[in-house]
């Protein structure tokens, strides 16, 4: 369910407050070869239950946007809001989910363990633990897997364990850093539609990064195109394909090539 | 042949390649000593006889209980305050910056250099082994500690802010675990240290410890006894290292597993 | 930038004033008896008086022939017979019980031995300190050349190297992390060995000199000064050997350099951290 009252400039023109909110955002830091001004000027809005994807060319500071989001990192300058309060640092009511699975997860850890740890922060006693882990598990398709220590599983069930410790305490927002990048093909195709299942389910709003164009046009409500260092949102597209999405059946929809078409013309020209 | 008996004929096989050097080893030795008047090397059977009669049932086992005090002791402290001091340097950043390269300093020195200082402020005695063990194993560990925290991966430490984990949490169940490797390598430093330094320390002016023993032994002039303490001095340290091996591999099996995956996907 | 490092710089030596400050303090003020303890005046006095004549100087000469010579056989025969169990399934296998046996054996347990072989010589000093570095050095030399990437390996294989070009050209490269790794740590403990043997067994060099001090209280000032002579000496050396291996090893991954801590690591594409 997308909030329709988002202008074509992705600013929210309505009365809810849209659970993130970007204001000429700009962040520099410094480098070997003097300062990299990594984001000029980022402005966008994203409304409650909204599956936003950001897409750029490499280098264009896609991750340091989410790391903003995050508030893993402050702006240079502009303003970055959750739920309409600055972030100064990690807000309780945000998920993440990095590329990196291997270095995220906790190897000293098993999965349960892993999972549950949020839980143990936020005091939620053991009974409900169980149960709450043992259902986000099984949402994510790991209902046997509680015992094993991540780094007995596969990838892509690894990304799935961390998918699951994220949403274990029920967070307003998932941040998601190209999060299928280092699976393979096949299982990426699972993920996507796990990830897609599990929004409705838990109803979520989610902010996904990722440089696979189809894939950001096959899980989005809206593509927020990010261009080259500096970076400045070159264009929000808004993708009307229908839902339930279906990896064989939307990709066939015409409307789809046209988006990648118009996507594809936007990254690879800046 | 039978087939199931093969696995054990393997088994028996890897047993006797990894075994056969010793045995050859110490069998020359025996045998090329036997009927030896050599003051200096004594035969391997009067050695090992002198081993049951003195270490095994006879006197010199108050020696080694006492070593064997001021080792544990004195280790425990030394990586107490190793893991200790280097996880508060680790959170405060200035102290350690402003401290490391006295503690790379303190890291280096040989440490038997300071038994005659420590002799002159402890006298003879427990205190003063305990001292010097806990002060010269200390280093090993704790620049270890340091490091191996100042070296956790970024991608665990912003994990373990988006989870929400405040600051002690961070600490205790993110950054050590992920140090731990590194932190059980500077242990094993401080065990050899501390095995050296249980040595050095009951070698001047000691009335007990195997240290002492060996002296004495020395001027004596009883080389039986001195190769006794000598096997005893290597017995302990192979010992403390195969104990030290089984304890690490339980405790971070974790890490030895996850290599192992690791190594295999390459 | 480069205030933070002034700021550092300043800051250590701070500390260092404050603790030589604090010594003499304690000192002057009775806390630290004379008789027991000299005070950071009459150290430095000392260091200064041994370092202008060539006292010192000889010392730290003998140690460092010591510590020059047992390294270098020590880390030659580990090489070379590192090498050899490497590459030898079989003999690797075999070997290697008996040479981690050795290796726990704790360096002070052969010191008798040694003297009852050499006496207090200069022999007895480098033959103890090749004794010492070898075990784990050769440990070290043959994990890395059996440590061979398996895709390196490969590589080689397709571009048909054989042979004792394959061993200069890879096996060899391929090991140098492992095996430089082991002479750091061959470095310190030669030092530490020398040292020890000097201060057990007598004879000459630092743990000599300090050995010697010891038995006359109105040393101590000396005795001090020594100390502090072999903790910067071993301090000298781990620096010099860090520059060389940095050197040799220019194109290996640990010797890129690590992004700042403040330095939030950016985009993948960017050249990424290796320890």
């Amino acid at each position: 369910m997308t909030e329709r009252d988002i202008t074509e400039s992705g600013v929210a023109s309505g009365t809810a407050t849209p659970v993130v909110s970007l204001r000429q955002v700009r962040k520099v830091y410094g480098s070997a070869a003097g300062p990299r001004t990594a984001l000029q000027d980022i402005t966008f809005d994203v409304a409650r239950g909204e599956f936003a994807c950001v897409v750029g060319p490499s280098g264009a500071g896609k991750t340091t946007l989410l790391r903003c989001l995050a508030g893993l990192m402050p702006p240079t300058s502009g303003e970055a809001m959750f739920e309409g309060a600055p972030l100064r640092s990690v807000p309780a009511g945000i998920g993440v989910v990095f590329q990196d699975y291997g270095r995220s997860l906790f190897p000293w850890l098993s999965v349960v363990r892993n999972v549950d740890l949020p839980l143990r922060v936020r005091g939620v006693a053991r009974a409900e633990r169980a149960a709450r882990v043992a259902e986000v598990l099984t949402s994510v398709g790991l209902a046997d897997a509680g015992r094993h220590y991540p780094w007995q599983l596969s990838g892509g069930m690894q990304q799935r364990v961390a998918i699951a410790r994220a949403l274990a305490y029920r967070p307003d927002l998932l941040l998601m850093d190209e999060p299928f990048a280092s699976v393979d093909a096949q299982t990426r195709f699972e993920l996507e539609d796990l990830i897609l299942r599990v929004r409705d389910e838990f109803g979520v709003t989610v902010v996904f990064v990722t440089h696979d164009i189809d894939e950001a046009i096959y899980l989005a409500d809206r593509v927020i195109a990010i261009s080259k260092s500096p970076g400045v949102v070159t264009e929000i597209v808004d993708i009307t394909l229908p839902r339930p999405r279906d990896q064989i059946e939307t990709k066939r929809d015409p409307a789809f090539a046209a988006y990648r078409e118009h996507l594809l013309g936007l990254v690879m020209s800046r | 042949m039978p087939a199931n008996l093969l696995p054990y004929l393997r088994l028996a096989g890897t047993a006797l390649t990894r075994a056969w050097l010793f045995i050859v080893f110490f069998g020359v030795w025996w045998f090329w000593s036997a009927g030896s008047k050599n003051l200096y090397f004594p035969p391997l059977e009067s050695i090992v006889k002198a081993l049951w009669t003195q270490w095994a049932t006879g006197p010199a086992r108050a020696e080694l209980a006492s070593s064997l005090e001021h080792l544990i002791v004195g280790y425990v402290i030394a990586a107490c305050l190793g893991i200790g001091i280097g996880a508060a340097l680790w959170s405060l950043r200035y102290a350690r910056e402003a401290t490391s390269p006295y503690l790379y300093f303190l890291y280096v020195l040989p440490a038997p250099v300071l038994v005659p200082a420590a002799l002159t402020l402890f006298g003879i005695g427990f205190t003063m082994k305990v001292v010097l063990i806990a002060f010269a194993a200390m280093w090993p560990t704790l620049l270890n500690t340091m490091d191996g925290m100042r070296g956790v991966d970024t991608v665990k430490l912003d994990t373990s802010k988006s989870l929400g984990l405040p600051r002690w949490r961070n600490l205790l169940q993110v950054v050590l675990p992920a140090a731990a490797p590194q932190i059980v390598a500077g242990l094993r430093n401080s065990l050899q240290v501390a095995i050296i330094l249980m040595v050095v320390s009951e070698w001047v002016a000691s009335t007990d410890g195997i240290g002492y023993y060996i002296v004495n032994a020395q001027e004596s002039f009883d080389y039986v006894d001195l190769w006794s303490g000598i096997i005893v001095l290597a017995i302990i340290g192979v010992v403390a290292n195969l104990l030290f091996v089984a304890v690490e591999n339980r405790v971070l099996y974790w890490h030895y597993g996850a290599r192992a995956v690791e190594g295999a996907s390459r | 930038m480069i205030s933070r490092y002034l700021l550092r710089y300043r800051l250590r030596l701070a500390v260092l004033a404050v603790a030589l400050g604090l010594w003499q303090g304690l000192s002057a003020a009775g806390v630290i008896r004379s008789d027991e303890f000299p005070s950071m005046s009459q150290t430095a006095t000392a260091l200064w008086d041994q370092a202008s004549t060539s006292t010192l100087w000889t010392a730290v000469g003998q140690t460092l022939e010591g510590w020059g010579i047992g390294l270098a056989i020590g880390a030659a025969c580990a090489i070379l017979v590192g090498t050899l169990i490497g590459l030898n399934g079989f003999a690797y296998r075999s070997v290697i019980g008996m040479v981690e046996f050795f290796k726990a054996i704790p360096v002070i347990a052969i010191l008798p031995i040694a003297l009852l072989l050499w006496g207090v010589t200069l022999t007895m000093k480098y033959a103890l300190v090749a004794f010492a570095v070898f075990w784990p050095l050769v440990i070290q030399v043959c994990y890395g050349v059996r440590s061979l990437d398996p895709v390196v390996r490969d590589t080689a294989t397709v571009l048909r190297l054989r042979g004792p070009r394959k061993f200069a050209l890879v096996t060899m490269p391929s090991a140098a992390p492992f095996i430089t790794t082991g002479l750091r740590v061959a470095v310190a403990v030669a030092l530490i060995v020398d040292i020890i043997a000097e201060l057990i067994g007598g004879g000459s060099g630092i743990g000599a000199r300090i050995l010697l001090a010891e038995a006359d209280p109105s040393a101590y000032p000396i005795e001090y000064a020594y100390i502090v002579v072999a903790g910067l000496l071993g301090v000298l050396l781990a620096s010099v050997f860090t520059i060389g291996e940095r050197w040799v090893l220019h194109w290996h991954e640990s010797q890129r350099p690590v992004l700042a801590e403040d330095q939030n690591y950016p985009e993948r594409t960017e050249v990424a951290v290796a320890r």
